[in-house]
């Protein structure tokens, strides 16, 4: 890293920067702004475009400034004549070929095009010839993306974004000259992520949104800054309405850590919002089984009679980690002091214990953890998990601070995933498996390096390779890792959820990176979460042995195994599932379902019929995203603050009301609350929070200690027939948490739910991309397209969790450390 | 003066490595080998041995600034002869690859490079073909490969064909070329010299320049240095095409006056009519008339009149030459050729071929050459490499000698000649 300043001069100006700044860069530093069409911060430097040519003395040439670095005592003039008639004549050069067609075009009135034009552009047109013309009609080139090359300036940001951030590198330019057309190969239809960055960095109406085509203009909407619920990497993102309609999500460069980066969850899951499918009103299960709508007043009556019936020993709740921090901690006061009972949870899939142990190794200790801070570690390491389509956007920003820095990447996962071909090195571990691969980086660790610290002796009686037999990578493989951990001055640390999940390794990683701060002492650890404010659940005390600000409990209760378990032995009156859909996710279907049919009474509070729902006595709506204000906390414990952009609809309500209303309609001092009354407490409530103002504040709460950890170090490779499949599931690319299966836009990215495994599996069983397998366990079977992920072996399948009627549970069993299937190839009768 | 370059020219059976053997070949290749690198870059410095391939860059300097410790550098081979006007290469890589093998062999020996290629312009089938054979041909004699001449230097020569595009003939645009993405020049710095070709320290030369280097070697930079001007020294190879008596390849010493070129050697206007303009240097160079044929040819004095040697490429033009119908032809070239990738060139040398190709056709309006100069001012100075500067250039040649063409056309929607 260079640290060195520059002190150059601009328009006369002094200024001084750090070395290798740009001198667009600087200029704006000096307040001089330099118009600009290729450059896109992040992005590799082209300096194709020539608008921000500049002036610099002693130089024959105007040099762009947007990939000319800084130079001691240059003289740089920005704003000469010959400077502005170069801008004026590269937009006159821009238009002479564009259709001028903003009337109806969608970009008008927020076009780069147009702003600079209308800022520094010729006031008449000299162009009297034939314009050059790629085609007629635009084309379409993928569900979510439409394309108008005519419209295009050449810039070329969609080709450097798609391959330098998204990885995908399927956008590239065909032709020469005036006939040059940025586009997919041989204009066909995109096999691509679908997250829209071609459109959101195109500073034309060339690449533009299919969902919103002539829906809007920019000048009809409203819009409200929220957060991204698809997953913890927590996106900002600005959320878009015309009428009562929200037609858009964009990226806000200016506001949010994510600048312009989002998904496809994020840029086009908006549409679940609008989806007829929605509850819009209370509704009372009568004896013959079917729905019949209540009023508010008698809803909420039914559930304080429920909740008195049953009484504090006997009653439990389960929220969404999708809701705000508001909600939660609101949820969790009610559950405490109104209902009386700690049996309380912020999801269906984990254990306690398990969660504690996660908080304890990744992270909770200290507040947080920039993902740029580490990104730009020196060796990163990504443990467990599927990091390319469970947190889109961190492998994004994973993606080009490694191809701008060349830091090292280690991955060590299940699965194979897309940040592999960023990676120097990527492994597969056997599921379940990552406390015997980190015991063996220990082991490895010490053996280069004399380290005495407490629990590490235990580690000295292992050895590299019985380890590596268990987990299955390569002891080389561990060796080289370990030695590039002991000579970086910075390690970053990426811990996915199948630690949660398997209730593995967090103890070994807990060690490691104790081990490291003694060595390295740079450690960055940051969790990777797949619900949108899981971080903030936690935070919020939504947990059975955790109260707000990661007290311990007073007295424990129950976390949702218990819960599940509570309720099948009949010991359950009372189920408040807020949010979340515990026959939809929790492992062991059958068992759940028998569970809540046990249930004295079961009250879902969601936006839509969950799984769960028909099984309630009582189901209630509930508002989401964009129709609420509240603060979420992400994955780094950023807390971010989020708006409604519309009203909820009809007798939709937030869970905050709903909550409150209720807990006033059993204690008379519970109050009804709006969201900002509850943050106050909260700030009061939870270390950290305090000191939260405006939009968003990095730093959410810190605990010293949340568990003791005593890593076992005895370990074995998960059981597995020959010719089975370990089973793994979790979200997928167009698929976050429950909710965006109601996107009718994501819903088309993918068509539906299918089943992931390794090409030497698919040439084993002699299937090819989504040919149909059958999969079966447990007395199951489900006949899937098979989608072909390169680089998971053989013997691991995945299947995302987020379909009802797919339901990926049902092939888990809850006893099993990971659940396996048969797969065989299904063919119709008669072929 | 006696031919170094293309003493073969036109021989038959000379591009056999067996001919060449017995011409001296492979000689000076034998005493390189024997010097040290630095040396041989001295002795190319003290020769003034600079670029034939346009810019005239001292090739000994260029070659000065590879890094010595660098462990991967590569000699790239120019051979994309893509300005319109120029066929010199050719004749070399036809009739003489060994020429030009030995002179690659040399100077990668000097760089420390021990893998080359040859960038040919793709409808070079027949040279590439030739080049091929004869890579094969000292291979097998052992002018390259492993451990060439028992010395312990390797060499490996690969001929890579271009696909028809002019922008590879810019050297940044042939290294992506060779890496197998789109042929557009890079931004600059870095320079290729400390990452080029895969990012590795290279040197790119023309062939002609590396056709000069057996002869260096042979006779010493003194002998090269006495020939021609001083500061542009060196035989050199005139093409010379268009409305003369005897169109060919001419080596002669740099410096050679136009007119000898013209009158002496090309045997003067065909049929006996008047020189009404000539291009020194391929298309890219800006025209000059008859008042200007004493200036030497060499890269000093062309530039000195605001013009070029370029490439060496002269295209005669006699008196019944319509100039608005070469501006057109020549607008059309580098509007068809511009890649695409800037905004001035893309846009501007395509309006600028649109209006010519107006006048020409009789639908030019009061206004246009205005317009014209206006728009070469806007694009001059302000693309992303020479391509664009060049289609100015060339048409600000037409349009300074020959404006009333072009207002006579406008008017009288008919040539003036």
């Amino acid at each position: 890293m260079t640290t060195g300043l520059v002190t150059l001069k601009i328009n006369g100006r002094e200024v001084t920067v750090r070395e290798g700044t740009l001198i667009l860069d600087a200029a704006k530093e000096a307040g001089f702004d330099i118009p600009t069409f290729c450059y896109q911060a992040n992005l590799s430097g082209l300096g194709s475009c020539r608008m921000c040519l500049v002036e610099i003395e002693g130089q024959r040439k105007l040099q762009p400034s947007c990939i000319t670095p800084v130079m001691p005592d240059m003289n740089v003039f920005t704003e000469t004549d010959t400077v502005k008639m170069t801008r004026s004549a590269m937009l006159e050069f821009l238009l002479s070929n564009h259709p001028l067609d903003c009337p109806v075009c969608d970009k008008g009135g927020e076009c780069e095009l147009q702003d600079l034009v209308y800022k520094h552009g010729p006031r008449k047109g000299r162009f009297a010839e034939d314009k050059v013309r790629h085609h007629d009609k635009d084309y379409i080139l993928s569900p979510v993306i439409v394309k108008n090359a005519n419209r295009c300036v050449q810039c070329m940001r969609c080709v450097r974004v798609c391959k330098e951030v998204v990885g995908r590198g399927v956008l590239g330019a065909v032709g020469r000259g005036v006939h040059q057309e940025e586009t997919s190969f041989l204009r066909t239809r995109l096999d691509c992520d679908h997250c829209g960055m071609c459109i959101e960095v195109c500073p034309v109406g060339s690449f533009m949104r299919l969902p919103y085509r002539y829906r809007a203009r920019p000048w009809d909407l409203v819009s409200a800054r929220s957060v991204c619920g698809y997953c913890a990497t927590g996106c900002r993102l600005t959320l878009e309405r015309r009428g009562d309609t929200v037609v858009r999500a964009i990226a806000n460069p200016e506001d949010g850590f994510n600048r312009k980066l989002l998904c496809a969850r994020g840029r086009f899951g908006y549409d679940v919002m609008n989806s007829e499918e929605r509850i819009k009103t209370p509704l009372v299960k009568e004896r013959d089984g079917s729905f019949r709508p209540v009023s508010w007043d008698r809803a909420l009556e039914l559930m304080k009679e429920a909740i008195l019936r049953a009484g504090p020993e006997r009653a439990a709740g389960v929220a969404s980690a999708t809701l705000t921090n508001e909600e939660l901690y609101l949820f969790q006061k009610f559950m405490r002091k109104v209902v009386g009972t700690a049996n309380m949870d912020s999801t269906s899939r984990w254990s306690a214990e398990s969660s504690l142990k996660f908080m304890e190794a990744a992270g909770i200790r200290g507040g947080g953890t920039s993902v740029y801070q580490c990104a730009e570690s020196d060796v990163v390491v990504v443990l467990g998990g599927q990091l390319s389509e469970e947190n889109p956007v961190t492998d994004y920003i994973l993606r080009y601070i490694n191809g701008a820095r060349r830091n090292t990447l280690v991955i060590a996962s299940p699965r194979g995933m897309k940040l592999d071909s960023s990676a120097q090195l990527s492994v597969r571990t056997v599921p379940a498996t990552t406390g015997a691969f980190i015991a063996a980086l220990l082991k490895a660790l010490v053996e280069k390096k004399e380290v005495s610290m407490e629990g590490m002796e235990a580690v000295k009686g292992l050895t590299v390779e019985e380890l590596s037999g268990v987990c299955g990578v390569n002891a080389d493989d561990i060796r080289w890792i370990a030695a590039r951990l002991l000579t970086a001055g910075s390690v970053g640390v990426l811990a996915g959820t199948d630690m949660l999940r398997y209730d593995d390794g967090a103890e070994e990683l807990a060690l490691l990176v104790r081990l490291l701060e003694n060595t390295v002492r740079d450690v960055r650890v940051l969790p990777l979460l797949d619900r949108a404010n899981q971080r903030g659940a936690w935070d919020m005390g939504v947990h059975p042995y955790l109260e707000p600000g990661y007290r311990p409990a007073q007295r424990r209760g129950h976390d949702v195994h218990g819960i599940v378990e509570l309720a099948d032995s009949g010991g359950l009156g009372f189920l408040y599932l807020l949010g979340e859909d515990v026959l939809g996710l929790y492992p062991d279907r059958a068992g759940v379902e028998r569970a809540l049919s046990r249930v004295g009474f079961l009250v879902v509070q969601d936006s839509f019929m969950t799984g769960s729902a028909p099984m309630a006595n009582l189901v209630l709506p509930m508002a989401m995203y964009g129709e609420k204000h509240g603060t979420m906390t992400n994955q780094e414990g950023r807390v971010q603050r989020m708006e409604a952009v519309r009203r909820p609809e009809g007798e939709v309500r937030t869970p905050l009301e709903t909550i409150g209303r209720a807990g006033n309609l059993i204690e008379k001092d519970f109050p009804v609350v709006r969201p900002g009354d509850v943050w106050k407490e909260i700030q009061k409530q939870v270390p950290g929070y305090g000191e939260v103002r405006g939009m968003e504040a990095f730093k959410g709460a810190s605990a010293d200690q949340v568990a003791e950890l005593k890593p076992s170090f005895s370990y074995a490779v998960p059981e597995r027939a020959e010719g089975e499949f370990w089973l793994l599931t979790g979200n997928h690319l167009f698929h976050g948490a429950r909710l965006s299966q109601h996107s009718g836009i994501l819903r088309e990215l993918l068509g539906g739910c299918v089943v992931e495994i390794g090409s030497t599996a698919a040439q084993r069983l002699g299937v090819g991309e989504g040919d149909m397998v059958e999969v079966e366990a447990r007395g199951y079977r489900e006949r899937l397209p098979v989608r072909i992920r390169e680089g998971t072996p053989d013997g691991v399948a995945f299947m995302p969790e987020n379909f009802d009627g797919k339901d990926a549970n049902r092939f888990f069993d809850k006893d099993r450390v990971v659940s396996t299937v048969r797969i065989r190839p299904y063919k119709k009768q008669g072929e | 003066m006696e031919k170094v370059l293309l003493k073969n020219l036109g021989r038959e059976g000379a591009h056999t490595v067996d001919s060449y053997l017995s011409g001296g070949g492979y000689e000076a290749l034998r005493k390189a080998l024997g010097m040290e690198p630095e040396d041989i870059i001295q002795m190319v410095k003290d020769s003034g041995l600079r670029g034939r391939g346009g810019a005239g860059f001292p090739t000994g300097l260029k070659w000065s600034f590879i890094p010595k410790d660098a462990p991967e550098k590569y000699l790239c081979c120019n051979a994309d002869e893509g300005e319109p006007g120029t066929f010199k290469d050719r004749g070399i890589m036809e009739y003489d690859p060994h020429l030009l093998l030995e002179g690659m062999a040399i100077a990668s020996y000097a760089i420390g490079a021990h893998k080359a290629y040859i960038y040919i312009r793709g409808e070079f089938l027949f040279a590439a073909r030739r080049l091929q054979e004869a890579i094969l041909e000292a291979y097998e004699k052992g002018f390259l490969g492993e451990n060439i001449l028992g010395t312990g230097f390797s060499l490996d020569i690969y001929v890579h064909r271009g696909f028809g595009a002019y922008i590879c003939g810019e050297e940044t645009a042939l290294l992506e070329s060779i890496e197998g993405y789109r042929g557009q020049p890079r931004k600059k710095p870095p320079f290729p010299a400390l990452s080029g070709l895969y990012g590795k320290p290279t040197v790119i030369n023309n062939v002609e320049t590396l056709a000069c280097l057996p002869a260096i070697v042979n006779r010493g930079a003194e002998w090269f240095a006495s020939i021609g001007p001083e500061k542009s020294p060196g035989p050199k190879i005139f093409g010379v095409s268009g409305h003369v008596e005897r169109p060919g390849l001419y080596e002669l010493p740099m410096g050679t006056p136009l007119r000898e070129i013209v009158y002496e050697h090309a045997g003067g206007i065909r049929e006996g009519r008047r020189l009404k303009a000539v291009i020194p240097g391929g298309v890219s160079a800006p025209l000059l008339t008859e008042s200007e044929l004493h200036t030497p040819m060499d890269f000093d004095s062309l530039a000195k009149i605001g013009s070029m040697l370029g490439s060496g490429g002269v295209i005669v033009m006699d008196e019944t030459t319509c100039m608005v119908k070469t501006a057109y032809i020549i607008m059309r070239f580098f509007s068809h050729e511009s890649c695409g990738k800037c905004t001035p060139c893309r846009e501007g040398t395509t309006w600028l071929k649109k209006i010519v190709e107006r006048i020409e056709h009789g639908r030019g309006v009061p206004g246009d050459v205005e317009l014209l100069e206006s728009l070469c001012d806007n694009i001059f100075g302000r693309t992303f490499c020479p391509l664009g500067d060049g289609a100015v250039m060339a048409l600000r040649g037409v349009l300074k000698n020959f404006r009333e063409e072009f207002q006579y056309h406008i008017e009288h929607k008919r040539c003036m000649v």
